[in-house]
C-alpha cells in the first residue's frame, strides 16, 4: 500500500505545483508594471496602453457584475436545491440533476450570443434605455450562468443531510418549512457555501460572455451603483487587449497585474466566506 | 485491482507530463505548408479569399489559418513570429516599431478601403445625412449628446468607440481630432471586430460609429462628410478618386523578408488573382490590371 500513498502524495503535489507555479508566474510577469506604477495601478481609473494603468475601474467591473450575480441568483438557485431535495421524489430529482449537470457544461460563448441576441435587446427595452449592453445585463447573463452550477451542488450539500435529522426534527412536531430551516440547511451550510463560493469563481473568471454585453468602457458608473451603465470586468479587459500584447512590454505587465488581482480577488472573497460561515455556525 | 488503477493512473499522468514537456513543432517541411495570417477584421475578408483560392490552386499540400483580432494583433503576431503574415489597416505606430525593431517590419498595401462615419439607418432616414468633423469630435467628446442637436429625432446618441489598437479607430481619431490616440470622453461602448461594432449599431436605433467601407448596409448607413459648403458620399468612387478625406491602405505584415510558401501566397494577393478578390471583397485594388 506503499506505493499507492507514494502515488496519491504526487499528485497532490502537481496540483499544488501547478497553482503555485501559476501564482508565481503572475507575480514576476507584473512586477514592472507594479513597481512602475505602485498605488496608481490599483488606484487608477485610466488605461491607456503605451501611457497609463489604472486597474480600479475594471476592479469595480468585477465586482459589481458578479455581485448583481449573486444577488439574482442565489433565491432562485437555493430554493430550487431545497425544492428538489425535499420535495421531489428520487426519479425526479434525478432528472432535474442530470439537467442542472447538462446545463453547467455548457460553454461561456454560447450564453454570450443569446446574451446579445436576446437579453441585452429585452434590457433595454423593458427599462426604456438608449442601449442594454450594461452592467445589469452582464450580471443577469452571469446569474443564469453560474444558476445550474449552485443549484446542483448545493443540492447535494441538502440531499446528504442524513435523514435521522429530517426523522428527528418531525417525531419533535416540527413543521417542513421548520425541520427545513433549522436542521437540514444549517446542517448543509458548508457545502452551500462552498458551491457559492464555486459560482462565483466561475462568474469572476468568465470572459466571452461578459465580454460580449458588458459595454467594454474603461470607466466607473456615476453613481458607482449604477446598474445601467456600461462598464468592463477583469476577464473581459484581458479578453479584449491580451492578444494585442502577448508576451512582453509594459501593457503585457499591467494586464498580467488583473489577472494577479483577479486570483487575489477570487481568493479573499473565498477566504471572507469561510470566515463568515465560521461565525455563522 | 485499486493498486493496478493507481499504477495506470500514474502513468498517464506521467504521460501527460512528457507530453506537455516535450511538443514537437513539426518537421521543416510540415511548418512550411501551414501559413498563419492574423490580425484587422477588414482585411480579413481579402485574405480569407485569397487563401481559398491559393489552397485551391495548389491543389492541397498546404494549408492557411485565418484569424481576426484587429490590426494591433496583427503587427504583434507578425512581429513576435506568432503569425506568418499579420494584417493591418493602418500603419505601424513608432511605438510598434520600437518594439519590433529587429528583424523589422515590413509594410505591403495590399488594397485601399475608406474609413465611413456611419449610424443607425433610423437617424440617417430621419434627416441626418451628413456630419461635419467638428461635429462628429463634438459627440465622441461628449458635447453634443441628443441627435436633436444636428437637426436628427429627439433621441440620445449612443456613441459607439473601438478598442484602441483598431486600425479603423486610429485612422478615424487621426481625421477628426489629428490625433490617432485620441480621448473620446463620450463613448457609451467600446467594440472590437467590424463583424461586432456593425451588430451593435444595428441592435440600435440612435447609434454613430466607425466601420470600414466594406461593412456599410441597410442597417448601418453611411454618412456624408460635409467639408465646408461640400458633402463627400463614402462611395468607392469617391475613394478611387481621393476626394474622401478618410482612406487607408490595407496592409500585409511580415517580418523581414518573406520566404518560400510565404512569399508566394503574398505575390498571390497583390498579385491580378488577389488584386480582383480585393475588388471583390468591396475594397480597391493598388495594383490595377
Amino acid at each position: 500500500m506503499d506505493f499507492f500513498r507514494i502515488s496519491t502524495a504526487f499528485m497532490a503535489l502537481i496540483s499544488l505545483v501547478l497553482i503555485a507555479g501559476l501564482f508565481a508566474f503572475l507575480v514576476l510577469q507584473s512586477a514592472p508594471v507594479l513597481a512602475g506604477q505602485q498605488w496608481s495601478f490599483l488606484l487608477g481609473q485610466d488605461w491607456w496602453a503605451g501611457e497609463v494603468y489604472g486597474a480600479l475601474p475594471m476592479i469595480y467591473g468585477s465586482l459589481m457584475v458578479t455581485g448583481v450575480a449573486l444577488v439574482m441568483v442565489l433565491p432562485v438557485a437555493i430554493g430550487g436545491a431545497v425544492f428538489t431535495s425535499e420535495f421531489l421524489s428520487p426519479n425526479q430529482r434525478l432528472w432535474v440533476k442530470a439537467m442542472m449537470e447538462l446545463f453547467a457544461g455548457i460553454p461561456g460563448i454560447i450564453y454570450g450570443l443569446l446574451g446579445v441576441a436576446l437579453l441585452a435587446g429585452w434590457v433595454k427595452d423593458s427599462f426604456g434605455l438608449i442601449d442594454g449592453n450594461t452592467i445589469l445585463t452582464a450580471g443577469l447573463l452571469l446569474g443564469i450562468m453560474i444558476l445550474p452550477t449552485i443549484l446542483t451542488l448545493s443540492e447535494d450539500a441538502l440531499h446528504a443531510v442524513p435523514g435521522q435529522y429530517r426523522d428527528t426534527s418531525l417525531s419533535l412536531g416540527l413543521t417542513k418549512l421548520q425541520m427545513i430551516k433549522s436542521a437540514v440547511i444549517p446542517v448543509a451550510l458548508p457545502g452551500i457555501a462552498g458551491a457559492i463560493f464555486l459560482g462565483l469563481g466561475r462568474a469572476m473568471g468568465e470572459t466571452i460572455a461578459v465580454m460580449l454585453v458588458i459595454g467594454g468602457l474603461d470607466k466607473i458608473a456615476e453613481p458607482w451603483y449604477d446598474l445601467f451603465a456600461p462598464a468592463q470586468s477583469i476577464a473581459s479587459k484581458l479578453g479584449r487587449e491580451a492578444a494585442e500584447a502577448i508576451g512582453s512590454g509594459q501593457q503585457w505587465s499591467a494586464l498580467m497585474a488583473l489577472g494577479l488581482i483577479l486570483f487575489l480577488l477570487v481568493m479573499i472573497l473565498t477566504f471572507m466566506g469561510n470566515l463568515l460561515l465560521k461565525r455563522v455556525r | 485491482m485499486k493498486k493496478s488503477f493507481f499504477i495506470s493512473l500514474s502513468a498517464t499522468v506521467l504521460w501527460l507530463l512528457t507530453g506537455i514537456a516535450y511538443s514537437p513543432n513539426g518537421n521543416a517541411e510540415e511548418k512550411a505548408s501551414r501559413i498563419t495570417v492574423v490580425g484587422s477584421t477588414t482585411v480579413l475578408p481579402i485574405a480569407t479569399r485569397a487563401a481559398e483560392k491559393f489552397v485551391e490552386k495548389k491543389n492541397g499540400g498546404i494549408s492557411i489559418t485565418v484569424n481576426g483580432g484587429g490590426s494591433g494583433v496583427g503587427i504583434q503576431s507578425a512581429g513576435s513570429g506568432r503569425a506568418d503574415i499579420g494584417m493591418a489597416s493602418r500603419n505601424i505606430t513608432p511605438r510598434e516599431r520600437k518594439r519590433f525593431q529587429n528583424p523589422g517590419l515590413r509594410v505591403l498595401p495590399v488594397g485601399r478601403d475608406a474609413v465611413v462615419c456611419v449610424i443607425s439607418s433610423e437617424v440617417y432616414s430621419a434627416g441626418v445625412q451628413a456630419l461635419s468633423k467638428e461635429q462628429i469630435g463634438d459627440i465622441y467628446l461628449g458635447k453634443i449628446k441628443n441627435w436633436q442637436e444636428l437637426g436628427g429625432p429627439d433621441r440620445e446618441i449612443v456613441v459607439i468607440d473601438k478598442e484602441r489598437h483598431r486600425g479603423t479607430r486610429h485612422v478615424f481619431m487621426k481625421y477628426v481630432f489629428g490625433n490617432e490616440n485620441a480621448r473620446t470622453p463620450g463613448a457609451r461602448l467600446v467594440t472590437g471586430s467590424n463583424n461586432e461594432e456593425q451588430t451593435k449599431i444595428a441592435q440600435s436605433d440612435s447609434a454613430i460609429g466607425m466601420l470600414s467601407l466594406a461593412w456599410i448596409n441597410d442597417d448601418v448607413v453611411g454618412v456624408g462628410i460635409r467639408e465646408g459648403d461640400e458633402i463627400i458620399e463614402p462611395t468607392l468612387e469617391n475613394v478611387r478618386r481621393n476626394r474622401f478625406p478618410i482612406a487607408r491602405d490595407l496592409n500585409l505584415i511580415v517580418a523581414g523578408e518573406p520566404l518560400g510558401r510565404v512569399k508566394e501566397f503574398v505575390e498571390f494577393m497583390l498579385g491580378p488573382e488577389g488584386q480582383n478578390i480585393v475588388a471583390e471583397s468591396g475594397y480597391i485594388p493598388v495594383h490595377p490590371n
